[in-house]
């Protein structure tokens, strides 16, 4: 299993990014970030507002220089050179479409600052319009004529007719109703498959982050906390923070009593434990003797009947109960005093009412070992 | 503009109600005064008196004359030459209030304001002390070895016109920094991103989309800059009197009331055909981007 992933030893990185610092007057937005991106990835960074990840790909597109550190793309090193000299394109936030020039003028645009022939490119606008499943009618229309969603598709469309090795988005579905996001995710996936572009999308939804990226980098006040594939970042979060920001999750408070090179001994308070014993994988990197949690994803405790054995497990009275359609969620509290939240597959038949005591337990192969970060 | 209501609305009594005050003081103060106007041109003078009598003499003077023409063609050509001097020195000082003095912007935009508010007469005889031929600027200019008298255009149309632009240069100013201070800047980032330097981002993007403060400050100069008389007389020393200084002496010292009356309406139909002229060929411009 890959941890912390800092992206492959491979000769196709498109983006390197080392330690790469920013300071805006008295905060530092980006604490040294590292990454490394392969030609082709989808890497999307994902954090709470202000965490620097429109920070970084500022720097990445070439709108405002680093302090400190290095940014190169394709192996040249990008300092000094402006964003409009960068083999990058952006799609923004609020879009950016011109107000003033029609949709086809606003897609050519990137081919008309190129000074490409006028027939050159008005066969690229259709190419693009086609790709992105606008109507050809709305070539002659101004974007304030045509709806969110169609406006995004001329975003898209006006970043890739300059066929760019890198697309930086910056968030740009998080102004659409969940319906039409829903839509353009998959067209992005789409995109992404078919045109073999490597996409560097910022976003603050984890959910869209797991469905589209083929590696997530978590960000929090200005550093890169993980860099993982999304089952990595979901099951092995490096930390309590990234097991928190990503979905839900239970952190049950356990002392690391021994790290070995082969396995972590751990105590746990309310916990019955066969061994207390856990390979050193199920462990994150960093995890020292000390307090620790124990991280259990909600749908992976099961409810055990009684004298059912698991090798582990955790005895918690049942305080509410949602049902969800397809699951359902209970919530419950230890004889410690530790929230537990369990989620099984729905049925019409309820394994537990409001009240009960029931066992809580779980496979070792589905728990985690993780402290807070120093 | 308040009688042009949509139709709908003219059946309501209350909106009649409503818009009565304003449609009266618009009536009694701005169409009262310009049909009396036009009314006087169809009137004689004889001796220094007004004589009340029905005619086309005072038009068919002016008509036959072309001395009121050639005036109103020389205040027009100025007035066109002080609009796009000061569109083309407003457009860099607001560009750079807009982006690159911002922190200072403020400070900068009470100074103009400050200058603004300066009378005119008093900043009119400023540029006279400053540039006679014994002058502040000569004096300086001779100290540091230039020949005497360097400056001459003092009374010429070059006056007239710097002092033209120097008094109405603060409302094509505030118009174009308000128009590109309101450009989202993340359009002139895409811009940049399309692979646009500097300049050509300003060319396609800034300067279009500040085109409403440029058309709206030109509106105003073009019609203040068609009325001024200070600027001509105190400036220009008379030499070349302006439509608005004409109309001044025919009323005042020829005391001929229909013809300056009949001159102003002239000023007033050519200055409004013009903007209209402007206007349209400024809106086919646009559709003919839409196309």
């Amino acid at each position: 299993m890959e941890k912390a992933d800092t992206g492959g030893m491979g000769q196709d990185t498109i983006l390197d990014i080392v330690d790469v610092r920013k300071r805006y007057g008295a905060s530092q937005a980006l604490k040294g970030v590292s990454l490394r991106v392969q030609r082709g990835e989808f890497v999307a960074l994902v954090g709470p507002s202000g965490c620097g990840k429109t920070t970084l790909l500022k720097q990445i597109a070439g709108f405002e220089y680093p302090d400190g550190g290095r940014i190169a793309i394709e192996g040249q090193d990008m300092a000094g050179v402006p964003a409009s000299e960068r083999p990058t394109s952006m799609v923004f936030q609020k879009l950016a479409l011109f107000p003033h020039m029609t949709i086809a003028q606003n897609i050519g645009f990137p081919l008309k600052l190129r000074a490409r022939p006028a027939d050159e490119i008005a066969r690229k606008v259709r190419e693009m319009v086609d790709l992105m499943y606008l109507k050809p009618e709305y070539l002659d229309r101004f974007p304030q004529q045509l709806s969110g969603g169609e406006q995004q598709r001329v975003a898209l469309a006006r970043s890739m007719i300059s066929a760019p090795k890198l697309l930086l988005l910056d968030e740009p579905l998080s102004a659409l109703d969940v319906k039409l996001k829903k839509i353009l995710q998959a067209e992005l996936k789409r995109l992404h498959r078919s045109l073999g572009v490597t996409f560097v999308h910022v976003t603050h939804d984890l959910e869209e982050a797991m469905m589209l990226a083929d590696r997530i980098c978590v960000m929090r006040a200005g550093e890169a906390l993980q860099v993982g594939r999304p089952n990595d970042i979901y099951y092995r979060p490096a930390d309590s923070f990234v097991a928190g920001f990503i979905g839900e999750t239970n952190l049950l408070d356990v002392e690391v009593i021994e790290v070995r090179p082969d396995a972590v001994r751990y105590r746990a308070g309310d916990i019955t434990d066969a061994d207390g014993l856990l390979p050193r994988a199920l462990a994150a990197d960093a995890i020292a003797p000390g307090p620790a949690k124990l991280m259990v994803r909600p749908e992976l405790l099961a409810m055990a009947k009684n004298g059912e054995p698991y090798p582990s497990a955790i005895t918690a009275e049942i305080t509410e109960t949602f049902g969800k359609g397809g699951a359902i969620q209970f919530r419950a509290v230890t004889p410690g005093g530790q929230p537990v939240v369990v989620e099984v597959p729905g049925t019409s038949h309820w394994p537990a009412r409001l009240g009960d005591t029931v066992r809580l337990g779980w496979h070792k192969r589905d728990i985690y070992l993780l402290q807070e970060r120093a | 503009m308040i009688g042009e209501g949509e139709p709908k609305g003219w059946r309501q009594p209350e909106l009649w109600a409503k818009a009565l005050p304003s449609v009266a003081l618009q009536t009694l103060f701005f169409l009262a005064p310009l049909l009396m106007t036009v009314l006087l041109t169809f009137q004689e003078t004889r001796s220094f008196m007004l004589q009340w009598a029905w005619s086309l003499k005072t038009w068919s003077d002016i008509f036959s004359r072309p001395h009121y023409w050639t005036i109103l063609w020389h205040t027009l050509w100025m007035s066109a030459l002080c609009v796009a001097l000061c569109v083309l020195i407003s457009l860099p000082v607001a560009y750079a209030l807009a982006t690159r003095l911002q922190s200072m912007s403020g400070h900068v935009k009470v100074l103009i304001t400050f200058a603004f508010l300066t009378d005119a007469t008093l900043k009119t005889f400023g540029w006279v002390l400053f540039l006679d031929q014994k002058g502040a600027a000569n004096f300086l200019l001779e100290r540091i070895g230039f020949p005497p008298a360097m400056i001459g255009f003092l009374y010429t149309d070059w006056a007239t016109l710097l002092g033209m632009v120097y008094n109405l240069l603060a409302f094509t100013i505030f118009t174009i920094y308000l128009s590109i201070a309101n450009i989202d800047r993340s359009l002139i980032l895409a811009a940049y991103d399309a692979g646009a330097s500097k300049w050509r981002a300003f060319w396609e993007v800034t300067l279009p989309l500040s085109r409403p403060g440029i058309w709206t400050g030109s509106v105003l100069v073009f019609l203040l800059s068609v009325g001024v008389f200070l600027e001509p007389k105190v400036l220009g020393g008379g030499k070349s009197p302006m439509s608005a200084e004409l109309i001044r002496q025919t009323f005042e010292t020829r005391v001929n009331w229909p013809l300056g009356a009949a001159l102003t309406i002239v000023l007033m139909v050519t200055a409004v055909f013009v903007i209209l002229l402007f206007n349209r060929v400024y809106s086919l411009r646009r559709h003919g981007a839409a196309a």
